[in-house]
């Protein structure tokens, strides 16, 4: 691989505020989550007391859906190219998926090049859309008709609130370190969290069918 | 130093794609919420005639207020405020009273030390 000088824009502005505020919404449901499953009374504390916490964790539901809602609303492009980017499975996904990305130690073998996001990201893509769904689908219905939909209907909403909320934090906490922790990978952090930047030669390894189709532009 | 950009080209298939994901969860949404509506509105159609069915039987009591019952009269004049009628008498608060969540165990254990008192 030659040298390659210079940086790439991987996350635009909008899309950086939406993953700011998705995060910190998502933070405050599985800390108040895990506080009412478990009944811990020092995470209730944290919010204000056990009926604070209930209240802050239905607001910030509210969050965690208008948040992605308006961003898609107002970025509809941005959306559909990263459904289309996370929906097109290819061979070479295949392959990253038989290595892994070479993350594995154990699991050897060539990993063929990526698109923006390889193909555990596209899987990890899904996972949160169909699991933010879930959560939002079941969790309103727990809130705002829980007087007036039938016990067992509201007790299979509280069942798949429940297990979608322990998929997606395991889901999360292995985002989390891949993209800040790993050494592979932890610049990922940077470009999302900070400035949208990632240096052009990272890029051009870690996705190099995506690279290939940026235009440059001179500073 | 160079900077590289995606090019703005917007294909049809990331144009169906997406709204084709957006159609989608309109869907499972709409269904989703047509039930809840669905529910919502026998829910409410049950609590008018229960409460409609209440009233009913309610108008047809020979006696309507608990206060004037002569049964619920005798027992404080009895039992729970002996010689008078006091209904936030000392025996009536503790016995009429309930409790809630955490402190049910403390009142099991309180009931369960005065259980001879009643007799």
């Amino acid at each position: 691989m030659s040298e390659i000088n210079g940086k790439v824009l991987k996350h635009g502005e909008q899309t950086r505020t939406m993953h700011w505020v998705h995060m910190i919404a998502f933070i405050i449901l599985a800390l108040t989550g895990i506080g009412f499953y478990f009944d811990i009374g020092f995470i209730a504390g944290i919010f204000g007391g056990e009926a604070n916490s209930s209240l802050v964790h239905r607001w910030a539901g509210v969050v965690f859906t208008v948040g992605p809602a308006l961003y898609i609303l107002l970025n509809f492009e941005r959306f559909a190219r990263f459904m289309n980017t996370i929906a097109t499975i290819t061979k070479d996904d295949i392959g990253w998926l038989k290595t892994m990305g070479g993350y594995i130690p154990f699991l050897k073998g060539e990993v063929p090049p990526q698109d923006k996001y390889n193909a555990g990201q596209k899987m990890l893509g899904h996972l949160i859309i169909i699991g933010c769904l879930l959560m939002i689908l079941t969790g309103f219905p727990m809130w705002l008709w829980r007087a007036v939909v039938p016990a067992a209907f509201l007790a299979f909403c509280y069942n798949i609130h429940f297990w979608v909320a322990v998929i997606l934090i395991l889901a999360i906490a292995g985002h989390f370190f891949l993209a800040a922790i790993h050494p592979k990978s932890r610049v990922e952090f940077a470009s999302m969290m900070m400035d949208g930047y990632i240096d052009a030669e990272i890029s051009a390894h870690h996705n190099e069918k995506w690279f290939n189709s940026l235009q440059e532009v001179k500073e | 130093m160079s900077i590289f950009k995606e090019k703005s080209v917007f294909t049809r298939r990331q144009f169906l794609i997406g709204s084709g994901m957006l159609a989608a969860t309109a869907v499972i949404t709409g269904i989703f919420a047509k039930f809840g509506f669905d529910a919502y509105a026998v829910s409410q159609d049950y609590i008018a005639k229960r409460a409609a069915g209440l009233y009913n039987l309610d108008e047809k009591m020979a006696i309507r207020k608990s206060h004037e019952n002569p049964e619920i009269l005798q027992i404080y004049k009895d039992f729970l405020s002996p010689g008078e009628v006091s209904p936030v008498s000392e025996k009536a608060h503790h016995l009429l009273h309930t409790k809630y969540g955490r402190e049910i165990p403390a009142m099991i254990e309180e009931l369960h030390a005065h259980r001879h008192d009643a007799a």
